[in-house]
């Protein structure tokens, strides 16, 4: 029983025709699931976070722990 | 032979050979911006017949050729590795007979069928020559 001739040629360049255009929509995709899921949230929970952020009011909460050099709580 | 400009990104474009399923393939050297005449397959391989006949052929011209050929994204054809295995013995080299043979069947990546075949087509030359396959000598088990 003698073997039918298999295709010798541009295997490689079959092979990448077929891999890599999924190769880049994959890497695409992560790179938006990692936008979508990970930037993102984080940009909008420092976002909330400094919305109500009162800069005044935690200065002295900080001040009054007797965290600064520079200044000593109020009081003393 | 046409190219399609296929855009993957806004910033990356690749120029490939349009897709299609049985398999359109560029030729070796070939530039989608280029007009030289692209050489056939059937020309290629008369090509690489030619250079392994050469009767005075030394041992840097099969070492090159070989090199040369391993480098294409093909696996030779059957008359290439015969004009190569002969030239092999004009040079009284059997380990590099048998050395690429080797080469053949790692050319042959995944597709498990193309060795079989090969050395199929070259028994006869193999038996003229007295080359024994890498099989032959346990090599591929080591």
């Amino acid at each position: 029983m003698s073997l039918a001739k298999p295709a010798m040629r541009g295997l490689l360049g079959k092979r990448l025709r077929f891999h890599l255009p999924i190769a880049f929509a994959l890497s695409l995709v992560a790179a938006a699931a990692f936008k979508y899921g990970v930037t993102e949230p984080r940009k909008q929970a420092y976002a909330d976070f400094y919305k109500q952020y009162d800069a005044t009011k935690e200065f002295n909460n900080m001040r009054d722990a007797g965290v600064f050099e520079s200044v000593r709580p109020t009081g003393e | 032979m046409h190219c399609g400009k296929y855009i993957k990104s806004q910033t990356v474009k690749l120029c490939i050979v349009v897709l299609h399923i049985d398999g359109i393939r560029s030729p070796l050297a070939s530039r989608c911006y280029s007009h030289a005449k692209v050489e056939t397959d059937e020309e290629f391989d008369a090509r690489w017949v030619t250079y392994f006949s050469k009767p005075d052929i030394d041992a840097w011209e099969l070492k090159k050729g070989m090199n040369t050929l391993i480098g294409y994204d093909l696996v030779p054809e059957a008359k290439i590795l015969d004009s190569a295995l002969r030239a092999c013995r004009r040079l009284n080299d059997l380990a590099s007979a048998i050395r690429i043979l080797e080469a053949v069947k790692d050319k042959s990546g995944p597709h498990k069928d193309i060795y079989p075949y090969l050395i199929q087509e070259l028994q006869p030359t193999l038996i003229e020559l007295g080359i024994s396959t890498p099989e032959d000598l346990g090599m591929d088990k080591l």
